[in-house]
């Protein structure tokens, strides 16, 4: 059997590729949008006083991070049409990204959850009492003084779960989404299977470059907002 | 101008104030006194409610407040009389010394900012930082911090200012500078209640000692009559402990 | 459209997939006794800064944490069959490529990937350890070895054992990627059960609590070792 590896060919995918990375980043972002909302209600209730709200909140984080990105996939995409198709809701014309972005909205929404009530709790107290002792209300003192340094905290893990989001919606073709894996996927169909192994390292490339990008980014917000703080550098 | 009565506070199974009475006339500057335990801070930390005392009564000027049910908006009102320094400074870190000092007047006192920052550098030279409005806590020694925290507080023109064991958390050589300031400002007349190790500040500039121990108030008068003719054991015992070679003290 | 859940397929397909669940602790334990001794060497090395070691495992680990696991995965078992190809042909060895079990490119998959991720979490669970302990060690006359093994890699561990354990339920999840090398694991199982009559929905429940329950037992099993180990930490009130 001839097996050849050809080089060029990666090159080559890469300009085919790329139009579909708008698909993926917008997928990305919409959930991570989403997903930041639900997240940061989620952590209010974990901090707050409402013991049912907190198992909630508790539970649901637990739920979805013991929870396989396919399956959740998987479950919202026949589940919820399911669910519909008993109330006599046909579902069958939605757009796949739709599914996409609920599944990852509600899993990075578990994530920031956790970022967000960590950021808020290593604050140190003495800050709220030194602002109430100045004479700010209470929500002059989360406002002015605890969210914005809560900001600084949670931006590197913030950074962290982007990635991560945007590495596991990379498996939205399973459900038959065109983004770019999508995209990679018919390509190699259509060579009858050969020179898959080029297509995924150009994917590999792509998706790393990408990643490379944030994390930088990152880096220069966290040195921006970090003003009037000692920024910890590690090796 | 203030006075409490009968405050009682708990923490779980642990009675720390058993029922202590205070008063507080303008232009006072009254030291505590005692040993680690005996409740001092937190009595301090009840008069602004940053606890909540489980019993007591308190009058702040035409106020009349209950300690354990006070409101919010009581609370908040009485916060804008009385200002706090903290022993571990708690400057806000997110913003220059300037923003911390003038942060209460701004936002919670809703003063226009050109008139605000006025204010703040003028408490900001009292303390001798006026080199210093626009660094960051993080670029400050502890002294020059907690110089900004008392900064912050006298910015408040408040009735009584509350100092939380100013020194305790500061090297030996940054006590000097922080005390002077206090001096000064207890000079000028500010109404001021100190919990503090300092014994020199409560000789030098108090006008009246209180010296607690296991939840009460043992003995309170002039500063002469507590280093010089102490009446009660305990603040015998105190004394002797924290001053061995100078218990004896002359005005 | 379904009326409502096949009850009776959905706890036969809990079964179903219940069963593979021995084939993704197998990958699971392996990946680990793999990627843990590993993974702190490396991170040794990053630490130490030793020459090319260090800049090797930086991209190695860029590489890892920068790319879907799912990528990885299609690339080891488009491209490592094809090396083992070539292996077998120029040592005459007489075994086809399609007789390897899957479940060795698993093996290699999930061992790399777990190493990248746990180089990151022991390098900085060692930073975290003082210097001065392995100075004191130093001091009261203790090799370089028994140091390590009396007194910084316990620390390390402690500080470690929340992130190990992210990093194993992460892989428990990952492993749900296996039916791309056709590993007859937790989800592809229940899958080609769902096949015969259609009811997905009820396969992907059971898949959905099967994982529920293993990632829960781990999570609760290293809280009772995290407690146990914690011991000598301070209690900070």
């Amino acid at each position: 059997m001839e097996k050849y590896f050809d080089l060029a060919y990666i090159a080559e995918s890469v300009p085919l590729l790329v139009p579909f990375l708008k698909v993926t980043l917008m997928v990305t972002g919409l959930s991570v949008l989403f997903g930041s909302i639900l997240g940061f209600i989620l952590a209010i209730m974990k901090l707050g006083n409402s013991k049912i709200a907190k198992k909630f909140a508790y539970g649901y984080t637990t739920i979805l991070r013991c929870t396989p990105s396919i399956v959740l996939l998987f479950l919202t995409y026949y589940g919820i049409p399911a669910i519909a198709g008993n109330f006599g809701i046909n579902l069958n014309d939605i757009d796949k990204a739709v599914f996409v972005v609920i599944t990852f909205s509600l899993q990075f929404a578990a994530a920031m959850s956790e970022v967000i009530r960590s950021s808020l709790e290593s604050i140190d107290r003495g800050q709220f009492e030194a602002a109430v002792s100045v004479g700010l209300s209470h929500t002059q003192a989360y406002r002015r003084i605890i969210l914005p340094q809560a900001f600084v905290v949670a931006l590197p893990n913030f950074g962290n779960s982007l990635l991560e989001l945007m590495k596991e919606g990379s498996l939205a073709y399973t459900i038959g989404l065109i983004d770019i894996m999508g995209k990679a996927e018919l390509i190699i169909a259509g060579n009858y299977n050969t020179h898959a192994l080029e297509i995924y390292l150009a994917l590999a490339v792509i998706y790393w470059t990408l990643s490379i990008v944030i994390e930088k980014l990152f880096l220069k917000l966290e040195k921006a907002f970090s003003k009037g703080k000692q920024v910890i550098t590690t090796a | 101008m203030l006075e409490i009565t009968n405050i009682h506070k708990s923490f779980g199974e642990n009675e720390i104030l058993k029922g202590v009475d205070l008063k507080i006339d303008k232009g006072d500057v009254v030291v505590i006194l005692g040993p680690s335990g005996s409740g001092k801070t937190t009595l301090l930390r009840c008069i602004n409610f940053l606890e909540k005392a489980d019993q007591g009564h308190a009058v702040f000027g035409d106020i009349d407040v209950s300690l354990r049910t006070a409101s919010k908006k009581v609370i908040h009102g009485i916060r804008q009389k009385i200002a706090f320094v903290f022993q571990n400074y708690n400057l806000f870190t997110n913003k220059t010394a300037l923003e911390n000092v003038t942060e209460g007047l701004v936002i919670g006192r809703k003063i226009a900012k050109a008139e605000a920052y006025e204010i703040g550098k003028k408490a900001l030279d009292k303390v001798g930082l006026s080199e210093k409005y626009d660094a960051y806590p993080s670029e400050l020694s502890g002294g020059q911090q907690q110089r900004v925290g008392i900064a912050r507080a006298v910015a408040l023109n408040p009735d009584i200012i509350l100092f939380d064991e100013p020194t305790s958390a500061l090297d030996p050589e940054l006590v000097g500078e922080v005390l002077t300031v206090m001096k000064q400002i207890a000079k000028e007349g500010t109404t001021m209640l100190v919990v503090t190790h300092e014994m020199s500040f409560a000789k030098d500039v108090a006008n009246k000692v209180i010296f607690m121990d296991a939840g009460v108030i043992v003995e309170e008068g002039s500063p002469k009559e507590i280093f010089v003719n102490p009446k009660e054991e305990r603040t015998k015992k105190f004394l002797k402990r924290v001053l061995p070679e100078d218990y004896i003290f002359y005005i | 459209m379904s009326e409502g859940l096949d009850y009776k397929f959905l706890v036969e397909t809990f079964f179903v997939a219940l069963s593979g669940v021995p084939i993704t602790l197998f990958i699971t334990i392996v990946a680990l006794i793999v990627a843990l001794p590993l993974g702190f060497l490396l991170a040794l090395s990053r630490i130490n800064q030793i020459p090319v070691l260090n800049r090797l495992a930086q991209i190695y680990v860029s590489f890892v944490r920068g790319t879907p696991v799912i990528i990885q995965i299609f690339i080891i078992y488009s491209s490592v069959p094809l090396m083992l190809t070539s292996i077998f042909e120029r040592y005459d060895v007489e075994m086809k490529v399609y007789d390897v079990n899957p479940i060795w490119y698993a093996f290699i998959v999930f061992s790399l990937n777990t190493t990248a991720i746990l180089i990151e979490v022991f390098r900085s669970a060692i930073s975290t350890v003082s210097k001065g302990q392995l100075e004191a060690s130093y001091a009261v006359g203790l090799t370089t070895a028994q140091a390590f093994r009396r007194i910084i890699i316990p620390q390390t561990l402690v500080v470690a054992l929340p992130n190990i354990c992210t990093a194993t339920v992460n892989l428990i999840k990952a492993t749900s990627l296996g039916y791309a090398l056709s590993l007859q694991e937790i989800t592809l199982r229940a899958k080609v059960a769902a096949n015969v009559g259609y009811n997905y929905v009820e396969a992907y429940i059971d898949i959905f609590l099967v994982y529920l329950i293993l990632c829960s037992l781990v999570e609760y099993l290293f809280k009772r070792y995290e407690k146990r180990v914690s011991r000598f930490k301070a209690v900070s009130i």
